[in-house]
């Protein structure tokens, strides 16, 4: 099937956004054996710089609005970690100042340290009971789509009245401290500067895998069914199918949802305000937490754009060792 | 082809009407004058608080012929993120409801009313009042109210308890304290969370134990002295013998979820009659001076009309301001909001009523709390050193010096 016999299995517009496409020899996605027609060629590539030119209209809105309110903002916020701004409106050009008075701050270690504990914790977690969630309602059964459903909820449930419902199961009469009552682990977590930041991660986990869920099952619709029967019938268990056929087919999913889920984490900001605001002890008081009361508080802002610059530093490097670990060679 | 290039015609004609939009700043009709106010819910209830305004506005501005006067009422919460971007956008209000400590952070922002007040009216205002809000020699803004936190009891509490007396000094509050345990009563209540003002917490034990926050100069922190370790002392052995509810030393749940709203707090000075009165009742409640250690003095706050320097009209809305805050309008907003008179002239508000009237008594002597710049930073540091004192990770006496020392650069 070649796109010649007109039966090209991508739409046009696509094909024509690839560089390839546009520049490229004439030969892709011709049959073996068939001449080059340059007349053909040479009006297909015209139409596609048209559709390519009509796309990108149709991409500009969006890439104005990404440009103007995400990526200018990034890069004043870069540029302001540079200076000490007033607010009323003076900028003076302090240099690395804001980064070499964040070094020397052990607020900022502790925040981060808090961060970092968080993430590690948050996000194994997320993807773990995301996965195996998705696994369990994959396969259609009665009740399928209300477990579905009801396993989605927390995504779309007010973080705020979450917060407020959490506060009081965590709090030292709730049924969470009578339930660890037996473990020695009653009374109030979010009283405790070492159990708040788990007691933190059950939230956190409990609003998001939701979404992970939503992402892993739509991953799932593109395993081979026939693969995973054939695997039964040579007598593969469980484990052995889910390891050596779902887990390769989920392996994208799993680098997308670790990136978003790292990124959310060290961006933790509403659940925290919401339950604890950074206590106790600073026991929950993480980077973003910090730059919040940086910039908002104390209208420090140079200093709070220097928190900014790290957080960003801490997400891409990780995203990078992350797209190394378990994207492989894609 | 001419429907291709009609859509990409409006897809441009979309994307640059949506790029001007978003680049677009507000205009002004230029001529008559314009002001702009912000104000809170000050008034709890909207619709009341809204009249207020609107027939104060409509009767200045029938006197005042070509001066439009537009307010906005914003929500409590998260009114310094809104403001601060504001201004820094080149878009705040030419007057804005503002406490001492705003006044203070905001300074570099404000333009002194100290022009635009007629000297009867400037001389009018309460001495306290006037120190807490002015800054260098300037007046900061013009007042419109003020508030103090008494100490308030529970009369059910004291009954269910059997006890008798209340309590005037720190030492008779702990005498009381296992006797309201027995009764599954806390003694009083301490907001332990970062957001919650130390001036309505932790300071009024400092103050009351003779100490300050600042040194006179304002160049060293003084909390950490004997008297700061007496007054976080105090408040520990209250904690740690469950003599204070526990949650609310690390959360801050809504009122009704505390002890406070189901009768089981003894006193406070944390939170004012508007409000338990529906909780308690308002038979129940008890006004009391502040507690005293070496002294009885407790936290006020003072309401003020503050003039951006971004203002449009500085004339205009100066004049408008100080029309606002007179004595006649003072008392009219003071009595419709249920708080107290910055101004010697509107005599006594609440003669009448016997809890406004005990609260109307400590108003004098009442501390709007520091306002030295880095006020909010130490406040930041101490906070969560005061929070792990209460729940014993620290010793009162580590908490405040960790507190010290982590505040000593931020006043650099």
């Amino acid at each position: 099937m070649t796109d010649q016999a007109g039966t090209i299995p991508v739409p046009r517009a696509v094909e024509a956004a690839e560089p390839e496409a546009l520049s490229g020899p004439p030969t892709r996605g011709r049959t073996s054996g068939e001449p080059p027609r340059r007349g053909g060629a040479s009006v297909r590539r015209v139409l596609a710089r048209r559709e390519a030119r009509i796309a990108l209209l149709f991409v500009l809105p969006a890439f104005l609005l990404f440009l103007a309110f995400r990526f200018g903002p990034a890069i004043a916020g870069v540029g302001l970690s540079f200076f000490d701004y007033d607010i009323s409106g003076t900028l003076d050009f302090e240099g690395l100042d804001n980064f070499v008075r964040l070094v020397q701050d052990p607020v900022f270690w502790r925040s981060l340290l808090v961060t970092v504990l968080f993430s590690l914790l948050a996000v194994p977690l997320t993807l773990a009971i995301s996965i195996a969630l998705a696994l369990a309602v994959r396969r259609t059964f009665r009740g399928s789509r209300f477990f579905r459903s009801v396993f989605f909820l927390p995504v779309i449930t007010s973080l705020v009245l979450a917060g407020a419902i959490f506060k009081w199961i965590f709090s030292t009469d709730g049924p969470w401290s009578q339930l660890m009552e037996p473990l020695g682990l009653g009374g109030s977590w979010l009283n405790s500067p070492v159990l708040v930041i788990p007691a933190l991660v059950i939230v956190s986990v409990w609003s998001r895998f939701g979404y992970g869920m939503l992402i892993a099952l739509a991953a799932l619709q593109d395993v081979p069914r026939e693969l995973e029967e054939a695997a039964l019938m040579d007598g593969a268990g469980a484990w052995a199918r889910f390891r050596f056929i779902v887990f390769p087919h989920l392996r994208p999913t799993l680098l997308f949802l670790a990136v978003i889920e790292t990124t959310a984490s060290f961006q933790v900001f509403d659940l925290i305000y919401v339950m604890t605001q950074g206590g106790p002890a600073r026991g929950s008081y993480t980077l973003v937490y910090m730059l919040y009361d940086q910039g908002f508080k104390y209208f420090d802002y140079g200093y709070a754009a220097a928190i900014g610059v790290v957080l960003f530093i801490m997400t891409l490097a990780v995203a990078l060792i992350q797209r190394r670990l378990i994207g492989g060679r894609k | 082809m001419q429907h291709r290039k009609t859509l990409a015609a409006v897809a441009v004609a979309a994307t640059s009407a949506i790029a001007l939009a978003g680049c677009a700043g507000g205009s002004t009709d230029g001529g008559d004058a314009k002001v702009t106010m912000w104000i809170y819910p000050v008034i709890a209830d909207e619709a009341a608080h809204s009249s207020y305004w609107d027939g104060l506005i409509a009767s200045y501005e029938k006197a005042n012929p070509g001066v439009e006067v537009d307010y906005e009422i914003y929500p409590w919460a998260n009114r310094d993120e809104s403001l601060q971007t504001a201004i820094a956008a080149g878009k705040g209000p030419d007057l804005v409801y503002l406490i001492p400590d705003q006044l203070s952070s905001y300074a570099s922002s404000i333009e002194p009313m100290d022009a635009y007040l007629p000297a009867e009216q400037a001389d009018d205002i309460l001495p306290n009042v006037r120190d807490s809000i002015t800054i260098d020699g300037s007046l900061m803004g013009t007042p419109l109210l003020t508030s103090a936190n008494a100490l308030m009891c529970d009369r059910s509490a004291f009954e269910k308890a059997g006890i008798t007396d209340y309590p005037k000094t720190w030492d008779d509050l702990m005498e009381m304290a296992p006797t309201f345990k027995q009764n599954d009563i806390y003694t009083t209540q301490y907001f332990g969370s970062p957001e919650v003002t130390l001036n309505m917490t932790f300071y009024p034990l400092l103050w009351q134990a003779g100490g300050s926050v600042f040194s006179d100069d304002g160049s060293e922190v003084a909390f950490d002295g004997p008297e700061g370790v007496a007054a976080l002392t105090y408040l520990t052995e209250l904690a740690q013998n469950d003599y204070l509810e526990p949650d609310l030393i690390s959360t801050m749940p809504a009122l009704e979820q505390t002890a406070l709203a189901t009768g089981q707090v003894a006193c406070t000075w944390q939170s004012g009659p508007a409000d338990v009165a529906s909780y308690w009742g308002e038979d129940n409640i008890e006004i009391l001076p502040p507690l005293t250690d070496e002294e009885s003095v407790s936290y006020g706050t003072v309401g003020s009309l503050a003039m951006l320097k971004g203002a449009q009209d500085k004339e205009a809305a100066g004049a408008f301001a100080a029309y606002a805050t007179d004595a006649d309008n003072v008392k009219a907003f003071d009595l419709a909001s249920n708080y107290f008179s910055p101004l010697a002239s509107t005599g006594e508000l609440y003669a009448d009523d016997p809890i406004q009237s005990a609260i109307e008594d400590v108003i004098p002597t009442s501390r709007v709390g520091e306002l030295y710049p880095g006020a909010r930073e130490v406040m930041g540091v101490l906070a969560p050193e005061i929070q792990a004192a209460l729940l014993g990770t620290k010793t009162p006496e580590q908490a405040l010096k960790d507190a010290a020392a982590a505040a000593e650069p931020l006043l650099g």
